[in-house]
């Protein structure tokens, strides 16, 4: 054999039902875009969950004292006496090639009083100029943040609300201190923050991380946590498993731990989405067999009187098959040209510019994670392939049966007509 | 058994068919030998089983019962696709209907099996066009099927036929449908390419046209060889 004449025939009968043809190839790259698109918007709601979830406060990964967590009791600090000790400690975080930025942190509870009003809440100590870098929530919407060791303070809108105070105005501040005693003193309000997250708004104050640390009876060296900034919010867990070791051997007791073990709701509601999107790939390419396995069966069954002469000529059975499987091979690859064509346009479009649905809807938050009402598409790459890969096996799949059934075919009784 | 000057051989070859529980033998205890080149007519009326016959010595078909040799070949047994390889290149048929595909030209139609010889195209078509101009098809090369008469068309099945120059032809009432004028004029053909070539031909027909110029008539009756009579005037 010199060269397989059945690429020939199976190329020129696929123009002969030019019309089945399209609309079979059509139906797949319609399969191929709802896959990808569908995909890709999930994707890109998982992603902008994760990313609201962590970077408002919590970061993609923490470093806690051991037994900080759960309870976050004021005494679990970890550091040392002075300001070295936790610059030493950030060089060792951001040291990792997947950490763009590290910032410190002390937390303390406690009272918030105006002249009329007083309400329970969280002091959070930040290092402002690093903070920045690391949250969104040092993105003040009026005023300034705390200057360093000035007694000056953040609050939500909410807080400020329920307090009635604006920017200028002055708090009163109390609250447990490490040696037992009751730490207070005097803030005035420099900014306000709205986060979209009312109960963080009416409890979270920011003041800067060395008052905190006065406030409360700590070292300048001590700390509650070190909030990191991981790129791919997927590679946190590699990165808190580099920095372990490295935390260990440089002799402080502390740990890192990714967003994935602080919030393993999200990490769930991805996984849920992952298998969803499985399932969507079934569904869609299930639907399709049927829709092409019709089609070769119709499109086999009007030319069973050309396989049978071809088989009673001499063609080997494998022969008949290799050429409707060639039929199949070469509408998978029109069909994913098509779906690559079609669906491109739309992707680009949606990642680069994501449909802002805020006319018909605010912002949500779901599992303790604000979604804004932005429709991001992720370019999913995964899913392009799988889609593709299916989308062929789809073809080849839907072919065989009606392949092996023209390859059958009694030669003598069907060019007979029987 | 591997004596090539012998074409086909059966031995008690039986087909039977089945019709809602009754049997029906198609072929019945068929012993035959036909020679290399010979020029042999299935002579019989309708529904004696000449069709069934031709299906089982071209293998199409598998027996009931009895035995195939093809060119001292026992191929009552072999598997599909080496009976696909012997038909390929040794065996030629022309059927009842003229079975050509319709969205061919006569050359691409004529060209069949040497496209599934593997033969490259310009061989194919250069021997397609020689073989055209031998048998009165010149300058049709590119018809389809439906714009050729009865006759041509007919001639095409015979050109797609020997056209991979096969030891043997099978030709299934090759005159049914052709005047006498256009059914003397294939017959020519036939008959040209039996004493040139050697090809070995044989008809299933009722056709007396035909039967006239056979070398060697079979009588089919029910199914059953009836006669065999060897005219004398033959040229082999
Ligand atoms: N595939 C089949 N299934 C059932 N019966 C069959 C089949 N093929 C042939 N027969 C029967 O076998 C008998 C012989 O048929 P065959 O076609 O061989 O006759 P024939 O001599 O070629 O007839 P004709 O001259 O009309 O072409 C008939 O009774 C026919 O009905
Ligand atoms: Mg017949």
């Amino acid at each position: 054999m010199k060269k397989s004449p059945w690429w020939t025939i199976g190329w020129r009968n696929m123009g002969r039902s030019r019309r089945r043809t399209y609309i079979t190839a059509a139906a797949l790259a319609g399969g191929y875009f709802s896959i990808v698109v569908l995909v890709g918007l999930s994707r890109g709601i998982v992603a902008e969950m994760i990313a609201n979830g962590t970077d408002l406060i919590a970061g993609q990964l923490q470093v806690h004292a051991p037994d900080y967590l759960p309870d976050k009791s004021i005494y679990e600090t970890f550091g040392g006496v002075d300001r070295a000790s936790i610059d030493s400690l950030l060089t060792i975080v951001e040291s990792d090639p997947d950490i763009s930025a590290a910032a410190p942190r002390v937390y303390a509870g406690g009272l918030i009083g105006s002249d009329n009003f007083t309400v329970p809440g969280q002091l959070m100590g930040v290092d402002v100029d690093r903070e920045s870098s690391v949250s969104r929530i040092v993105r003040v919407d009026e005023g300034r943040l705390p200057r360093p060791g000035t007694n000056e303070a953040v609050l939500g809108g909410e807080m400020a609300r329920q307090l009635e105070v604006a920017i200028g105005d002055e708090l009163v501040v109390v609250a447990p201190s490490v040696d037992g005693s009751m730490g207070n003193d005097l803030f005035t309000v420099v900014g306000i923050y709205n986060s979209g997250i009312v109960e963080l708004d009416a409890t979270t104050v920011i003041v800067s991380i060395e008052a905190l640390q006065y406030l409360i009876f700590l070292d300048e060296g001590q700390i509650h946590e070190i909030a990191a900034v991981v790129l791919d919010p997927w590679d946190a867990e590699d990165a808190a498993d580099r920095l372990n070791p490295l935390l260990q051997s440089s002799g402080h007791e502390a740990e890192a731990v990714p967003w994935t073990e602080l919030r393993p709701e999200l990490v769930e509601y991805a996984n849920l989405v992952s298998a969803s999107e499985f399932i969507i790939v079934i569904v869609v390419f299930g639907m399709a067999i049927f829709g092409v396995a019709n089609t070769m069966l119709m499109a086999t069954y009007e030319r069973r009187r050309e396989f049978a002469l071809l088989l009673a000529l001499g063609a080997s059975p494998w022969g008949v098959i290799k050429s409707v499987l060639a039929e199949a091979i070469a509408l998978g690859f029109i069909s994913i040209l098509a779906g690559v064509v079609f669906t491109a346009p739309f992707l680009i479009w949606w990642h680069v510019a994501p449909l802002d649905l805020s006319f018909a809807s605010g912002g949500f938050s779901m599992s303790g994670s604000y979604v804004s009402p932005v429709l991001r598409v992720e370019y999913p790459w995964s899913a392009i392939v799988v889609a593709s890969v299916s989308l062929f096996g789809t073809a080849v799949l839907a072919a065989t049966y009606p392949a092996i059934r023209s390859a059958r075919l009694p030669a003598a009784d069907t060019l007979a007509g029987r | 058994m591997s004596d090539k000057t012998i074409a086909v051989k059966t031995e008690n070859l039986w087909k039977t068919y089945e019709h809602d529980g009754i049997e029906v033998h198609a072929v019945r205890d068929v012993s035959l030998t036909i020679n290399s080149g010979e020029f042999v007519a299935l002579a019989g009326p309708s529904g004696s089983g000449k069709t069934t016959l031709l299906n089982l010595i071209g293998t199409l078909t598998r027996s009931t019962q009895g035995k195939v040799w093809i060119a001292g070949r026992d191929v009552t047994n072999e598997p599909e696709g080496v009976l696909a390889r012997l038909r390929l290149q040794s065996i030629g048929f022309v059927f009842q209907a003229y079975n050509l595909l319709p969205i061919l030209t006569a050359a691409e139609n004529a060209e069949l099996s040497l496209l599934l010889q593997g033969m490259d195209p310009a061989e194919r078509r250069q021997r397609v066009l020689d073989l055209f101009g031998r048998i009165g098809l010149n300058g049709l090369e590119d018809r389809k099927p439906n714009k050729l008469s009865g006759g041509q068309q007919q001639r095409v099945a015979v050109a797609r036929a020997v056209v991979g120059e096969p030891a043997m032809v099978l030709a299934d009432e090759p005159t049914a449908n052709l005047d006498s004028h256009a059914s003397d004029e294939l017959l020519d053909v036939m008959e040209e390419l039996n004493r040139d070539l050697g090809v070995t031909f044989v008809f299933a027909t009722h056709d007396p046209r035909l039967m006239e110029r056979a070398h060697r008539i079979v009588h089919i009756v029910d199914g059953a060889v009836a006669s065999d009579e060897v005219k004398t005037v033959q040229n082999a």
